[in-house]
């Protein structure tokens, strides 16, 4: 019998997985064999400079964007090779997004922003998923502002709005691109704080691009890219330590 | 400024079409004055060349009046799409009303080539309908003159409706702020409504006004057929009140009209999107909203007249015979003049909704992201269209079978000795039509939107730019 990658208390996991683009002597590697798993329940951060790698591991893992070469399991499910009509119901279903900004569809208020992957899937939340969102407001401070539209709200509120879209369907794992580059580090702060509290109090899977240190700290694990390879997997770390990993990093370069 | 104009070939290609149509009317009006002059009969009364010359002058001022409307809104439109660039030549120095001068004069570029195309092609098609009639012994050759003084007169209004409508449309560069060069991508694409206290009031005094004096030409028609001109001025009077409003007329039509689509998520956004420019809409639809409302006004007057001339055939039908003949050919002729206006007015739809979708990539990629597949994008786009043009067409019918029952009351009402209710005509086959027409608009306009669409990587939503 096959070990699935749940057998392992993985929620995702990839193998030599590899992009590159252009071809000729124009190519461009942006992952080089990487291979690693996503601890379900953890809030994982992974770390790079501009150009490492992150952002395309994460469009990879989110299906996204498709592999050169390697495979991709979300859960026990490998979407290497799904159809995009498959990968689209799996976002749906499966997966939440926040990103760094224009997190939220314009013309739909708070309500419908967070409602949106279940019309989505032409259903209505269960009583349980209903509660679960009222909970969801209610931590997030939302409930006064469910008839808003975006432009109404600052851009904490909006992340706060994003991060409960995220959460409300309980997706398998939450991507999180960015999600305080916008904001200030106050209100930044709050929102890692809240990211961190869904994983632990929830044991919300959520993995988090970033390059900010501060950001990073509030993670499980990290997760260190440079030029396309995982060059360091590290526990709980503080800013500062991050911060002297990422300069000795530079330096080396 | 090669690459920058390349945007703006719709409104080339309206500039174009309202040029050809008046040279083109206004050489087919002289060419028919030629020969009812050369006509020994009728050669003797100025009269009918003189109403002729009017009746083209009216048509070619409608046309020239929606195409006018439809370039404020593709360069308003234009102007959106291209205000990461404004804001960056604002950021190095460059003021905004240099800005607005440069869009400015990129109308009249365009203006002036539009009007030489429409010179051209207008003298075309006025030369081989000519040539065609004459072969066919439709009309008697004539000594006219292609090269007259009357045609400079659309040409040069071209030009000028043109160039002020790009300043008009254009008004929004003074809001481009440098900062937007900048600043995070959150798209600051909301039009607030601007408070248009004097436009809406004088919008809604002429409306009144003009309703009221509709109503005195239908109760004066009752006595006596002159009604009708009391009652055509206030239609006139009531429906500029209705263009000029059509900012607070047409949204709630559209969030009506929105409504029918159903529930499902990808209906409910496209409503929302048909009204998320509340001005942008309502200037997209009017342009439509005019043409339908004209063409059907003209047909409801004319198929009551028709059936009060069947009555009458009943009675006499010596004295009415060949009439209805000559009743649909004046109908068809003058749908097609009107119909003109209509299609400037969908080339402007179809253009402003390809560019506000090509504006809302980001979106559409989100939307991509959350779980809408491909084809609930195409249905977003193809319901959005068909909110737009369903709107203009039924609000078109609407006021035109007002206008053309009263119009017909007015003008028959008293016509026979004693004062009745005239029974409006109901041009079911006009009514088909423009439906059918709408259909046609509906997914020519969402043809390129919704393969763009469909095309857009959710990736696109995640990169920050």
């Amino acid at each position: 019998m096959q070990i699935q990658p749940s057998d392992l208390g993985l929620i995702a996991r990839v193998a030599e997985l590899g992009k590159r683009y252009g071809d000729g002597s124009g190519t461009v590697t942006a992952l080089d064999a990487v291979s690693l798993g996503l601890r379900r329940g953890e809030f994982t951060a992974i770390m790079g400079p501009s150009g490492s790698g992150k952002s395309t591991l994460m469009h990879i893992m989110a299906g996204l964007d498709s592999p050169t070469t390697g495979r991709v399991w979300l859960g026990d499910t490998d979407i290497t090779e799904l159809p995009d009509s498959a990968l689209t119901v799996l976002r749906r279903r499966r997966i939440g997004f926040i990103f760094q900004s224009f997190n939220l569809v314009p013309t739909l208020d708070v309500r419908g922003n967070v409602m949106l992957p279940f019309d989505l899937d032409g259903r209505r939340p269960t009583r349980d998923e209903q509660a679960w969102i009222d909970e969801l407001f209610d931590t997030l401070g939302l409930r006064s502002r469910i008839g808003h539209r975006p432009h109404e709200l600052s851009g904490g509120q909006q992340q706060r709005v994003a991060i409960a879209r995220a959460l409300a369907t309980r997706p398998d794992l939450v991507f999180a691109d960015e999600p305080t580059g916008n904001l200030d580090s106050r209100t930044g702060r709050e929102v890692l704080g809240l990211l961190a509290a869904a994983s632990a109090r929830y044991g919300q899977s959520i993995a988090m691009v970033t390059h900010d240190p501060v950001a990073a700290s509030h993670a499980d694990r990290i997760l260190f890219l440079a030029d396309g390879r995982i060059v360091r997997d590290s526990g709980r770390s503080s800013a500062e330590e991050i911060s002297s990993f990422m300069l000795s990093m530079e330096v080396a370069a | 400024m090669h690459t920058r104009l390349k945007d703006q070939w719709p409104t080339l290609l309206v500039a174009a079409l309202a040029g050809t149509f008046g040279v083109a009317l206004l050489h087919i009006t002289g060419l028919l004055g030629a020969a009812i002059a050369a006509d020994d009969v009728t050669g003797g009364s100025d009269t009918v060349a003189l109403m002729l010359g009017i009746v083209a002058l009216v048509f070619i001022v409608i046309a020239i009046y929606v195409s006018a409307i439809v370039t404020a809104n593709t360069v308003a439109t234009v102007v959106a799409g291209r205000t990461r660039l404004i804001a960056l030549l604002r950021l190095i120095g460059s003021s905004a009303r240099a800005q607005r001068a440069q869009i400015a004069r990129e109308g009249l570029l365009i203006g002036l080539i539009g009007a030489a195309i429409g010179v051209v092609l207008g003298t075309g098609v006025a030369f081989g309908l000519s040539a065609f009639a004459v072969a066919n012994d439709l009309m008697p050759a004539t000594d006219y003159d292609y090269v007259n003084v009357s045609i400079v007169l659309p040409a040069v209004a071209v030009v000028v409706t043109t160039w002020l409508a790009s300043w008009v449309g254009s008004r929004r560069v003074l809001r481009v702020r440098p900062i937007q060069a900048i600043g995070n991508s959150n798209e600051q694409d909301r039009e607030e409504l601007a408070r248009h206290r004097g436009r809406n009031v004088t919008a809604l005094v002429l409306f009144v006004l003009g309703i009221a004096l509709l109503v005195a030409g239908v109760i004066w028609g009752l006595s006596d057929p002159t009604g009708v001109l009391i009652g055509m001025v206030g239609g006139l009077v009531s429906f500029t009140g209705i263009v000029l409003g059509a900012h607070v007329v047409m949204p709630p039509v559209l969030r009506l009209v929105g409504r029918l689509f159903g529930a499902s998520p990808a209906a409910r956004l496209a409503a929302e999107n048909a009204v998320r420019h509340p001005e942008r809409s309502s200037r997209m639809t009017i342009g439509l909203v005019i043409g339908v409302t004209l063409v059907t006004t003209f047909s409801v007057t004319m198929e009551s007249y028709r059936a009060m001339l069947l009555a009458a055939q009943e009675a006499h039908p010596e004295v009415y015979a060949g009439i209805d003949e000559m009743l649909n050919v004046t109908v068809a002729v003058f749908t097609v003049l009107i119909g003109f206006s209509a299609l400037i007015a969908a080339i402007g739809m179809v253009n402003t909704l390809s560019l506000s979708v090509m504006q809302r990539t980001r979106e559409l990629g989100l939307l991509r992201a959350l779980g809408f597949d491909r084809r609930q994008l195409r249905r977003m786009i193809v319901v959005e269209s068909a909110a737009l043009t369903l709107a203009a067409t039924v609000t078109g019918i609407v006021l035109g079978f007002g206008y053309g029952w009263a119009g017909a009351q007015a003008l028959l009402g008293g016509a026979q000795a004693e004062p009745v209710f005239v029974f409006p005509g109901i041009p079911w086959a006009l009514f088909g039509g423009l439906l059918l027409a709408a259909g046609v608009l509906t997914l020519v306009a969402s043809i390129a939107p919704a393969r763009r669409a469909m095309r857009v990587s959710p990736v696109v939503a995640l990169a920050v730019d």
